[in-house]
């Protein structure tokens, strides 16, 4: 065998190797079930009853509605873009408006238009009806 | 209908949809080939259903999305049938042990994708969250697309896997992230299945299915529910489709390839991207016929790029990359290349895999690297690409990078990694050619 070829036989061989991913493989032969309970709760794991309030807050509005966000974060890389990217997703169809931007301008026009406000996990004090509460947070429609 | 039954059962209506569009295009398709290309065709062309019903103003609804793809069925289908027959006919591929790993690793794979509802943050704020409000809206959503508020969403980003999980939220009678892991699982079979058709035609069935093996774990993508998957299996077989091409000048590949292209341009924006690179390839790489001719070939993937870009330069949707000065920031970025390369180096995803095949590519002979010149130029090209929007980028390039580069080079590793190792085993002369044995030349 020449010295070329036994280069060419490793380098088949490390890719063959490389490639291979054995977490993957073993996949079907351990208990998946601490995955699953890991994976459960990943994306919302710091505030784990924010999907459950998104939910009650879908249930209580109508497509179309407009809905302001108010969570204990307040800044945008500090936890409002989790709680505003996660709100768009559980209120699809409604119109989710940030009450802050990515420069963490605070947008008092998004307030002031919204229809309701979505408030978790903090109390908000302006004239407003609760429409729903539950899940750690509070829908109101404010008063105009 | 339990939510798993309804994914397969849109899975499966979406490979009976690809079949005819598989034998209108191809009609000898028989085997691996058949079924991979069939999901794949029949995933692309359902997104085109949903995209023409939305343009149409006609809300989505099971039955109006069911018969508008019962008429693309059927005129694929006398499309078919209308085709000649012909003589020639593949053999049927013989199976190796290699086989049962490729299918354990689909196998683990479909396990992992559906542990549990979707996590990836990127499915959630991107992929499944337009998906989502498109279902809601009962069309694609253009004043969510265009609302300054959503940009966060990438608005410009094709629409290919949305509305296949909006057909999946169809045929399930309602939005549920709970199994949207299988279309990707899906996708990477799809791919693998045309893997081992297309490397059956060139080398032995041990060797066939060892570099399907091997391409098993890049063609699965670990960012569940976002557009990678999708966009590795159109741009892996749409790459490797236009490799075989150039070297049997099959008309038939070139339709396969020019198709699978233009899908991956409906996936993700580096399809786009993809496209470029491939047209380049195919205007430097082969001599016959013309550079003109060939790109010629490649019509079918500009026309179905074209449909999203009209629409997105219509509905003014932005692109994050291009916002601003894109050239400026990039000159400013210049004097700093050598830093920035490092940390791209640094940050490499799988870098032993890269390091091997770099290896490979240099120790190969020069005429077999020379063979391989179009893919390896494909790939050259695209991560030139990729960087290039490293330096352009209005972020910040630290987070950018660490972000996105791992996704970015998974999506190119399949078709190099193809090439390289077929190089090489056809440099150790083990290799053999099926061309004797049936396939057309």
């Amino acid at each position: 065998m020449t010295l070329r070829r036994a280069l060419i036989v490793i380098a088949l061989a490390a890719i063959v190797a490389m490639c291979i991913d054995p977490r993957l493989l073993l996949m079907p032969f351990v208990d998946r079930a601490p995955y699953a309970r890991a994976l459960e709760g990943y994306p919302d794991r710091q505030w784990p009853l924010y999907p459950r309030f998104l939910e009650g807050v879908h249930a209580h509005t109508r497509p179309g509605d407009t809905i302001a966000l108010i969570v204990p974060a307040m800044r945008w890389d500090n936890g409002y873009l989790y709680a505003y990217y996660r709100a768009c997703y559980f209120l699809a169809g409604r119109e989710v408006l940030p009450l802050v931007d990515p420069q963490n301008n605070k947008l008092q026009q998004n307030f002031r238009n919204a229809r309701y406000v979505a408030v978790f996990g903090v109390t908000l004090r302006t004239p407003a009806d609760v429409v729903w509460k539950g899940e750690g947070g509070r829908l109101l429609r404010l008063r105009r | 209908m339990t939510g798993i039954i309804a994914t397969l059962v849109a899975i499966l209506s979406l490979i009976v949809l690809g079949i005819p569009i598989t034998l209108a295009i191809d009609r000898h398709a028989r085997g691996p080939l058949l079924l991979g290309t069939s999901f794949l065709y029949g995933s692309g062309a359902m997104s085109f259903v949903m995209l023409a019903l939305s343009i149409a103003h006609l809300r989505w609804t099971l039955i109006r999305v069911t018969v508008s793809a019962l008429v693309v069925f059927c005129a694929a289908s006398i499309l078919a049938v209308k085709k000649p027959a012909g003589a020639q006919r593949p053999q049927p591929l013989k199976a190796t042990i290699f086989d049962a790993g490729t299918v354990l690793t689909l196998t683990a794979y479909a396990l992992y994708a559906t542990l549990k509802s979707l996590w990836d943050w990127d499915f959630w704020a991107i992929w499944g969250l337009k998906a989502r409000v498109f279902l809601e809206a009962g069309g694609i959503d253009w004043r969510f697309l265009e609302s300054r508020w959503n940009t966060f969403a990438h608005p410009d980003y094709p629409l290919l896997v949305p509305l296949t999980f909006d057909f999946i939220a169809l045929v399930n009678g309602g939005w549920s992230d709970r199994w949207l892991g299988l279309p990707g699982v899906a996708w990477a079979a799809a791919l693998l299945l045309v893997v081992r058709a297309l490397a059956s035609r060139e080398t032995s069935p041990l060797f066939a299915s060892l570099v399907t093996l091997t391409l098993a774990p890049l063609a699965v993508s670990s960012h569940l529910g976002c557009a990678e998957g999708a966009l590795i299996a159109f741009g892996g077989a749409g790459v490797l489709m236009i490799r075989a091409a150039l070297r049997d000048g099959d008309p038939v590949l070139w339709r396969h390839g020019a198709l699978m292209l233009g899908f991956a341009a409906n996936c993700k924006n580096e399809g786009l991207a993809l496209l470029v690179a491939v047209s380049i390839g195919v205007a430097v790489a082969g001599s016959r016929p013309r550079a003109t001719a060939r790109l010629r070939r490649l019509w079918p993937a500009y026309a179905l790029m074209t449909p999203w870009l009209l629409l997105r330069l219509t509905h003014m949707l932005p692109t994050d990359i291009a916002s601003g000065s894109p050239l400026s920031r990039l000159i400013a970025r210049l004097p700093q290349a050598h830093e920035i390369l490092a940390f791209l180096v640094m940050h490499l995803h799988e870098p032993w895999l890269w390091l091997a095949i770099l290896t490979g590519i240099l120790i190969a002979p020069a005429a077999s690297r020379r063979s391989e010149g179009f893919v390896l130029l494909v790939t050259a090209i695209q991560l030139c690409f990729y960087v290039a929007a490293y330096f352009a980028t209005p972020h910040d390039l630290h987070w950018h990078v660490l972000t996105s580069w791992p996704r970015l080079t998974s999506q190119v590793a399949p078709p190099v990694t193809f090439a390289v190792f077929l190089m090489l085993a056809k440099s150790l002369n083990v290799g053999r050619t099926l061309q004797s044995n049936g396939f057309r030349t």
